[in-house]
């Protein structure tokens, strides 16, 4: 199964070899048994579903966790790694999804937080070397720029700027397309490539497999803490093959037939005329839409991120006043976030961290906030009911959700999105506004939530569906409106859907 | 960067009491060296003053737990305490800052001396009190209802419009017992002595008003409050994410209002109690400092409702141990702050979870 790199020919050993390392955490078997290897100038793909293992290996490799059993190689000798100081020595540099920079300090001072330390600063001098490390490895950062001030994409690059600078042969990406744009990414990957070709190891985790087979060279599929395929070169397997390595299954494909419960006449599920709309930079976001949803349809929202699509959605709900306009769902006028929910609309926010989860609060306590009365006992709420309610909706949705006393400011991206989305499907709804629904998601739960989504439409709610992924959009809608400087700036029917074609009208295209 | 939490070490045989025993001992090791320091500190200080602190610790003990009138100056001065703290927790429960209990005490106590000028001839005497009673509450929760509103219409952050109104408040007080209020036959800048009729009575066989019993329930009722009703539930959404709690479809406005109008209407009836239970008369000094006293005790109590009973009763053990300071060492009985700023410093940096960086 093994094949070599291209690279290989150049090198005598691998960067590092990964050999049966072992980690369980009581109960919980986190790692058994891993191996792979990652030699330079290779990139080399973490795959597997969330809760595979691939954070474990990575805090073994980094020194954050002491694996049971199995052993590090590095350079082809055994490396004892202790502690990140020793994984740093090593060469092994680490970029984490949630990025570790100081927004009010500038590119400089946060270089400079990760160098050895001396007793003074120079930074007039690690200014010059930050360009000249940026020009070497091909990473445009301006050193004087605040953090703060940087998209999500620019602090990555300094991050991996950092780990570079401090003298890193390994470099592991922990999900990193996770929190990126489309465009973002395609900047990033331009990073990693020129990385590979001046020799450098790179570790990139994700569960995407277009991104796999993008950029990396070969590939390592972790399943319930098991590699199920070790250093594969991802082009000699099919999609299915590498998803059911994954996921342990074959996932077919998703069957969309037409609505069947699509309603011509009568109220629209959600009814938007002439909205103006200003947006939170002051700016008209949105500029006398008009949006008719019908129920039993779905229809997606194609858009570059920032085409008004946050305040198309706020407005729908109520959450953002229209300065011109009007707003109905199923034929009511909606003014507040009261008026929407009464009228039986449901919401998967843009941002579901700020906009959903509420510190000190469990599983259960955020269950209940769906907009309806709570199950009352007394004054007080039937914590019991509540907990029975959520756990038949769990089995009922099946997303899996995680235990109803865990905080849910404790849990990762992907199992917030799945509390989110369990509470705001479960209940029948006529309007159902998703904003990036699949997003954190690995590809089980985004097949089961398309598939929730197409069930709430079959069963008669208007469904309105953003994403910046044409491809799920293309598999799921019934009829796609492209967004482009708050503008509805073309509509094309499902019989219709042309990449090509939606791709010119988001940049606003004459076509 | 730390590596797995201590506890995934420990092996699985070891019993619940066991593995619990080792959680809690570095706590109350912490506990035992933030009070230690504190009281370390305050030696230092007193043996500057020439003062042995051996000598005027146990003076203060002895006179403050073991003389019987010293037990129930403690309860009568934790009193005020107690509610004016609460006044605290019920706002920052729904993400509040209330520094305006001062204040919402001199508008309880003002409001209280109102209803018995005014109706004290017409009505019998628990009537009276009922009134008194009623009339605080009311003018305390307006008082901080004035912050609500101005948060809600302006955007000012209640913090500073809570502790501007007690500067304001101070000044009605003055106001009125200088000028209309002001008793004629002394012509001190204080209003009459209540006769005893509109005194709260005391608790049976001791000397303590009635209001340590009012302050209990309430602790209890707030308790019940904040945890087991749904008000309770949906301010503690609005205060953990507003706009989750607005996105839920949660009335954000009127949560923010009620908390903090029920904060005042606590530290209003704090300032009944002080002014029927113990003062009788308004004077400038009325209720001077309990507002911000109550707010340091609150912090230290976590905003939890049983531990502000704890807190509360601390405070009020080192005022009336300050007095007896001063009496028996001849220290100044203010240097008593001293000690209480030492310990509330010592306890909320030392004993503080701090969340584990990973």
């Amino acid at each position: 199964m093994t094949t070599e790199p291209a690279a290989r020919s150049r090198h005598r050993q691998p960067l590092l070899e990964v050999l049966g390392l072992t980690k369980h955490f009581g109960e919980v078997k986190a790692n058994t048994d891993v191996s792979m290897e990652v030699w330079p100038g290779e990139v080399h793909a973490l795959v597997g579903e969330n809760g595979a293992g691939k954070s474990t290996l990575l805090k073994m490799i980094y020194g954050v966790y002491h694996p049971d059993r199995g052993q590090l190689m590095v350079d082809g000798k055994e490396a004892p790694i202790g502690s990140p100081a020793d994984a740093r020595r090593y060469g092994i540099g680490m970029v984490f999804q949630d990025l570790r920079l100081v927004p009010a300090f500038t590119v400089a001072e946060n270089v400079a937080l990760a160098m050895p330390e001396g007793m003074t600063l120079k930074l007039g001098r690690l200014a010059d070397e930050i360009t000249a490390a940026s020009e070497k490895f091909g990473l445009a950062v301006n050193p004087a720029a605040k953090v703060g001030h940087l998209s999500i994409g620019e602090r990555q690059r300094v991050e991996i700027l950092k780990v570079l600078m401090t003298g890193a042969r390994l470099v592991i990406l922990d999900e990193p397309t996770s929190v990126l744009a489309p465009s973002e990414v395609e900047a990033l990957f331009r990073v990693v490539d020129h990385l590979r070709g001046q020799g450098f190891g790179v570790v990139i985790v994700t569960h995407k497999l277009d991104e796999v087979r993008t950029i990396a060279d070969r590939a390592t599929v972790l399943r319930g803490g098991r590699t199920v395929m070790e250093n594969v070169v991802p082009s000699d397997y099919t999609n299915a093959q590498l998803i059911e390595a994954m996921v342990g299954r074959s996932v077919s494909d998703l069957e969309r037939g037409p609505s069947v419960a699509l309603v011509e006449s009568g109220p629209a599920a959600l009814e938007l005329l002439g909205v103006d709309c200003v947006g939170d930079k002051g700016n008209l976001a949105l500029k006398g839409i008009s949006v008719t949803i019908r129920p039993g349809e779905l229809v997606g929202i194609a858009g570059v991120a920032g085409s008004g699509q946050r305040e198309l959605c706020e407005v729908a709900l109520g959450l953002r006043k229209p300065q011109r306009g009007t707003v109905q769902i199923d034929g009511h006028d909606v003014r507040t976030p009261a008026d929407a929910m009464e009228a039986g609309a449901a919401s998967i926010p843009e941002d579901p961290v700020a906009d959903s989860v509420v510190t000190r609060l469990n599983v259960v306590e955020h269950m209940v906030l769906n907009g309806r009365p709570f199950p009352s006992r007394r004054l007080g709420i039937d914590w019991r009911t509540a907990r029975r309610r959520t756990d038949e909706e769990n089995d009922r949705l099946g997303l899996r959700i995680a235990a109803w006393n865990r905080r849910v400011s404790d849990l990762s991206g992907g199992n917030i999105q799945r509390v989110v989305l369990t509470r705001e499907l479960a209940i029948a709804s006529t309007l159902v506004v998703a904003a990036y629904p699949s997003r954190g998601l690995d590809i089980a739960n985004v097949r089961r939530t398309q598939e929730i989504l197409l069930e709430r439409r079959d069963q008669g709610a208007g469904v309105l569906m953003v994403s910046e992924d044409l491809d799920e959009l293309m598999s799921v809608a019934d009829r796609i409106l492209v967004m482009h400087d708050g503008h509805i700036s073309g509509e094309i029917d499902s019989a219709d859907f042309d990449r090509q074609k939606i791709g010119e009208l988001m940049i606003g295209g004459a076509a | 960067m730390t590596a797995i939490t201590g506890d995934l070490k420990l092996p699985k045989e070891r019993g619940k009491a066991q593995a619990w025993a080792i959680q809690a001992l570095p706590v109350v090791v912490r506990w035992v060296a933030a009070l230690g320091g504190a009281l370390l500190i305050f030696s230092i200080l007193l043996m500057i003053k020439g003062t042995n602190p051996i000598d005027a610790y146990s003076d203060m003990w002895s006179s403050t737990f073991q003389r019987s009138a010293s037990v129930e100056e403690i309860f009568t001065r934790m009193t005020p305490l107690v509610l004016a703290a609460l006044a605290v927790a019920v706002p920052a429960r729904a993400g509040l800052t209330n520094v305006g209990g001062e204040g919402q005490i001199i508008m309880g106590g003002v409001a209280a001396c109102g209803a018995y000028l005014f109706l004290g001839d017409a009505m019998a005497p628990a009537v009276l009190l009922v009134a008194m009673i009623a009339a605080s509450v009311v003018v305390g929760a307006l008082w901080a209802g004035l912050a609500a509103v101005l948060r809600l219409a302006a955007g000012v952050n209640e913090a500073i419009s809570t502790l501007l109104l007690n500067f304001i408040a101070l000044d009605v007080l003055l106001f009125l017992i200088y000028q209309p209020w002001r008793e004629s036959r002394t012509g001190q800048p204080a209003t009459q002595e209540l006769t005893d009729l509109a005194k709260l009575p005391v608790v049976a066989g001791t000397a303590v008003n009635v209001g340590i019993v009012v302050a209990v329930v309430l602790v209890v009722a707030v308790q019940v409050l904040l945890t087991r009703t749904r008000w309770g539930f949906r301010v503690s959404v609005a205060g953990g994410n507003a706009e989750a709690a607005r996105r839920s479809g949660l009335k954000v406005a009127f949560l923010v209002l009620s908390a903090l109008m029920i904060g005042g209407a606590l530290a209003g009836l704090a300032g009944m109690i002080q002014f029927s239970g113990v003062e009788y008369k308004l004077r400038p000094s009325f209720g001077h400092q309990l507002g911000y006293i109550a707010f340091l005790a609150c912090w230290l109590a976590r905003h939890k409702p049983f531990p502000i009973l704890l807190a509360s009763f601390v405070f009020a053990a080192l005022s009336v141990g300050g007095d007896s300071l001063q009496l028996d060492s001849g220290v100044p009985a203010a240097s008593i702050y001293v000690l209480t700023a030492l310990i509330l410093i010592a306890v909320l940096g030392f004993t503080t979870p701090r969340k584990k960086t990973s």
